[in-house]
């Protein structure tokens, strides 16, 4: 007897049921994958939502005094929507802030000043005059505006400035290794050409990508860092996570 | 730092790379937010003839270096992987109380973890790797634990030498180094030079380093040049400024990706001007227990994203 068709039929059936039994599978953790995800990101839109109405328990009391300044930034395509900006301001005012930065690139929040301070009431310009770094207590909110000419720019306006007092100076360092300029020389060198600044204890970036986008380094040693997704989606709820969060955090400054 | 790297290449057997349907959009509220799903095809047949085996082996390239054999593990695609990784090691002390072992075991896991990444980067394509090891506030830690620390790095410096040849790692170390003791000072100076040729990867350690510290050097170096003659004080610029930075030992100064695990959201003064516009991923696992997951993780993320460079 033949048993060659019959046996190669059988495992021509057997490999099919088996492709079938294994792609269902397949198909069956893609959408377990997708629903878990899809869960996830309801939760958080649920826990923003209850953020907002102040019906979390554990978010209804901030210690906003551990932020003393706080540093926004926000990705130049968004930042034309002065509108946004606006709200996001009248939120950190409600919530308690007192100093912010607002940051963007190419500089349109700056070109945009004095609209968000006509239309946001209770603002004044930043000062950089606060004394032994202690930022100054005012009944209003101080608002800042930065771009990257405050960045890396500003540092190299600093160290021709750094250079120029050393040649006055008839510097006499001549060895590679000697160190010749401090941080300390630097700050005060960022502060003569305008871009001091006191440290943000917190920085939020608005924007798709998560990075800095050059707000000014020297003043981001430890600043907290904390992607908030474009500005459109921005929530009060996920504001409010945000700050607590930093609120809980504790640093030991590399000791 | 780094103990006996060992790089096996055993042969492999891995699937064929399934290319996304249609790409998910993910929405970041915190940065604990987990990335979308991958979307995967799937597989016409289950059966051993879909599965290619590459087997890693070692091919002598033309200039006598040693050439490995790179797959990508899901997901990843070559073309955008980034160029160059910053990593801060946090965690190690954490790890250790944990487990209530002592701060020593705590640094010699992240050895091992650094070593696990290391291997990865040459695996991956990724063509350098900068560590936050020791940073200059660290200096105020107790006195054995400093000690502790410049001891790992010298063995560890020592006992791979070897491997750097072999797998032709070139190692650069950043930071204020004359605060170290002065055998690590020189160690650091041999393998430098002896390294400076080797051009599969780099590796820079950085090393009683600060952001801060590393920008008034360059400004430093420039003053002494142009009170030398060589530039005009009048040339000073950001072009110059990065020219002089301790980054510029590597062909790509500025990095693509920074991880930073133990769950802090900060750089801690690392490469300030140098993390202009890199991808930030903070991860929660402690340093010794970042693994390929996790790495992958990290990569995927950056590669998901739309980075603009501030145009």
């Amino acid at each position: 007897m033949d048993f060659t068709w019959p046996k190669r039929m059988l495992y021509f059936w057997i490999d099919k049921v088996r492709n079938i039994i294994l792609r269902l599978s397949w198909h069956l953790v893609h959408a377990i994958i997708y629903l878990c995800y899809f869960t996830m990101g309801t939760v958080h839109a649920l826990e923003s939502h209850l953020i907002s109405r102040g019906l979390l328990r554990k978010y209804k009391y901030l210690h906003i005094s551990k932020i003393n300044y706080l540093a926004i930034v926000i990705e130049s395509e968004d930042a034309c929507r002065t509108s946004s900006v606006i709200e996001l301001l009248q939120w950190l005012a409600a919530l308690g802030i007192k100093h912010v930065c607002l940051y963007d690139n190419e500089g349109l929040l700056k070109k945009s000043k004095d609209l968000i301070l006509d239309n946001f009431d209770g603002a004044v310009l930043f000062q950089d005059n606060h004394e032994n770094n202690v930022l100054l207590d005012q009944p209003q909110m101080t608002l800042e505006f930065v771009s990257f000419s405050d960045g890396k720019e500003a540092v190299a306006r600093a160290a021709n400035v750094l250079l120029m007092k050393y040649i006055k100076s008839g510097g006499t360092g001549s060895n590679w290794g000697e160190q010749i300029f401090t941080e300390s020389q630097m700050t005060e060198a960022l502060k003569t050409v305008g871009s001091g600044g006191p440290e943000p204890d917190l920085l939020l970036i608005y924007g798709p990508a998560r990075c800095h986008l050059g707000f000014p380094a020297w003043r981001m040693r430890y600043t907290e860092i904390q992607h908030m997704g474009p500005l459109k989606s921005m929530t009060y709820g996920s504001l409010i996570k945000a700050i607590y969060r930093y609120t809980t955090v504790r640093q030991n400054y590399g000791k | 730092m780094l103990f006996s790297l060992h790089f096996s290449l055993p042969p492999a057997i891995t699937p064929l790379p399934f290319k996304p349907l249609s790409h998910v959009p993910h929405h970041h509220h915190t940065l604990n937010m987990l990335p979308s799903p991958p979307v995967l095809k799937s597989p016409l047949c289950s059966t051993m003839e879909h599965f290619t085996l590459n087997h890693h082996g070692k091919e002598e390239g033309l200039d006598g270096g040693v050439e490995v054999d790179q797959t990508l593990p899901l997901g990843l695609r070559r073309e955008t992987m980034p160029r160059h990784v910053a990593v801060i090691m946090d965690g190690n002390r954490r790890w250790a109380r944990s487990r209530d072992l002592p701060v020593r075991s705590g640094y010699e896991a992240g050895v091992r973890s650094l070593r696990t990444i290391v291997e990865l980067c040459c695996k991956w394509g990724i063509k350098a790797l900068s560590v936050f090891a020791f940073s200059s506030d660290n200096w105020f830690r107790p006195k054995v634990e400093v000690e502790l620390l410049m001891s790992l790095f010298e063995r560890g410096m020592q006992e791979d030498t070897g491997i750097f040849f072999r797998e032709n790692i070139r190692i650069s170390v950043i930071g204020d180094l004359v605060k170290l003791p002065q055998a690590l000072q020189e160690l650091i100076l041999n393998l430098e030079e002896t390294t400076k040729n080797n051009t599969h990867f780099q590796l820079i350690v950085a090393v009683s380093y600060s952001g801060q510290y590393d920008v008034v050097q360059a400004c430093q170096r420039l003053a002494l040049k142009a009170k030398h003659g060589h530039i005009e004080p009048s040339d000073i610029d950001i072009s110059l400024i990065e020219q002089e930075l301790e980054t510029n030992c590597s062909e790509f100064p500025r990095p693509d990706l920074l991880i930073r695990t133990g769950g802090e959201f900060r750089i801690s003064n690392f490469m300030l001007w140098q993390l202009a516009y890199t991808e930030l991923f903070f991860a929660q696992s402690l340093w010794p227990d970042f693994g390929e997951a996790e790495f992958l993780k990290a990569l995927l993320a950056f590669q998901q994203r739309q980075r603009r460079y501030g145009c």
